[in-house]
């Protein structure tokens, strides 16, 4: 335990009251049986309450239980940062400015199919860095140049400015959601590579499996995707499993890539989602959710080796995003008409 | 802090005042000083202890006031620490 300001133990204690609120599989199996509006009304009696209250007189159905989610996984977020000090709020900080990412790419999304200002603004996580201000400017821009220098000043500013040639050139938005990507990453572990105190490094080992996971993702879809892709493209710096060159090389190699993994230190956690791909042609879905789950345990797992660090909270803002994207992912498979088995299949469940 | 410079100032006072006294005697006030040293430090110990898990108990009592009576419980734990220190004083 470092001697800086931080105070681990309270915000420690709240965030495992918190934890233990979460949806269990049994709630997840009586949603599955509900119908939008029935989803509404049990997440009403539930943590979502307020959430669910402010928003019912404007919006109905799976819409609401969206806004709800979202506003809800924001306001928890915004607690975490009200509690912390010193170090630790630090840390919470760099984090979170994952929403912004959210945001930013929420926002370009929005603005190349040419959706309105509303619209746009209800679906954002207010939860990262970005003021009010600049969401608001964000929603209302006409066209995705314009996004790109309202966030001049962010630290998206410049990764976005370079894609935009890019973009310009091929009219897809993936150079600038990577850009978007990439400027989050390397800004998270920016300042702290020589981590001494030890509430920094638990950081640091925390984001390098968030990084490692992503860059295994990443691996296979672009494996899968047979397109002739540049891998370093999409790497992301900072995590303990690959460097660039190893990735490249590694990619072409299926089976080689899966040894690897298997032997590597998050090989235990691993082992299920490696058997979803390891059959020719096993489901690329199904061995992202076994890789979603598998970063659930392993921060699960870091979060009671060192219960005085930062790694408790950070799983928590996890393991509630998942919750957020399983409630999600149920709302909207009901509204569709998909049925159990198949919503199932879309859930992460640790 | 407090508890230290008294258990320091009785034995020093004993050394200086009661030179006359028997040997014996001043041996045995100096155990006692030391003593009381002891149960000095094992009070702060027992404080750095129950700063962190009163922080984690004002936390968890935050989110569920259910939590108060456990909450208590735990973070007079270390006390007992005091408690045994004390016993020292008597046997020495």
């Amino acid at each position: 335990m470092g001697r800086d300001a931080s105070n681990y133990a309270y915000v420690n204690a709240r965030v495992r009251s918190r934890w233990a609120a979460l949806l269990d599989e049994e709630d997840y199996r009586t949603l599955m049986r509900m119908g939008p509006a029935e989803i509404a009304r049990f997440l009403e009696e539930s943590e979502y309450q307020t959430e669910i209250d402010e928003l019912a007189s404007r919006h109905t159905g799976v819409d609401l239980v969206e806004y709800a989610l979202n506003r809800n996984l924001a306001k928890h977020c915004e607690d975490l940062l009200s509690w912390a000090e010193g170090r630790m709020d630090d840390l919470l900080t760099r984090y979170l400015r994952k929403f912004d990412a959210w945001n930013v790419k929420t926002a370009l999304r929005g603005v190349y199919s040419e959706t309105d200002a509303a619209t746009i603004e209800t679906d954002f996580i207010r939860a990262g860095e970005l003021d009010e201000r600049t969401l608001a400017q964000l929603g209302e821009v006409n066209d995705v140049g314009e996004a790109v220098d309202v966030l001049a000043d962010t630290i998206f500013g410049e990764p976005l400015a370079a894609a935009y040639g890019d973009f310009e050139e091929s009219g897809s938005l993936v150079p600038l959601e990577n850009a978007t990507d990439r400027a989050f990453y390397e800004h998270l572990l920016k300042g702290l590579g020589a981590a001494t105190d030890s509430g920094t490094r638990e950081f640091v080992k925390f984001l390098q499996a968030e990084i490692d996971f992503r860059n295994v993702r990443n691996a296979f879809r672009l494996a899968r995707s047979g397109a002739d892709l540049d891998p370093a493209e999409y790497y992301i710096e900072g995590g303990r499993l690959f460097s660039a060159s190893e990735l490249n090389s590694l990619v072409g190699q299926r089976d080689e890539l899966i040894t690897r993994l298997r032997d590597s230190s998050y090989g235990d956690e691993l082992d299920a989602a490696l058997e979803e791909i390891e059959v020719e042609g096993g489901s690329l879905i199904a061995f992202e959710h076994a890789l979603d789950a598998a970063l659930l345990s392993y921060s699960d797992h870091l979060s009671h080796i060192f219960p005085l660090s930062v790694c408790p909270a950070l799983a928590y803002v996890l393991a509630k995003e998942r919750e957020v994207d399983n409630i999600r992912a149920i709302a909207r498979g009901r509204e569709v008409g998909l049925s159990e088995e198949e919503i199932e299949e879309e859930l992460v469940i640790l | 802090m407090f508890e230290i410079t008294v258990a320091f100032a009785n034995a020093l006072a004993s050394l200086a005042g009661f030179t006359d006294l028997a040997l014996a005697e001043i041996n045995g006030d100096f155990a006692t000083g030391l003593a009381a040293l002891g149960v000095g430090i094992a009070a702060l110990g027992a404080g750095v202890a129950e700063g962190g898990i009163g922080a984690a108990a004002v936390g968890a009592i935050a989110e569920d006031e259910d939590f108060f009576g456990v909450g208590l419980l735990f973070t007079v734990l270390p006390e007992t620490l005091v408690i045994l220190a004390l016993v020292v004083i008597f046997i020495v």
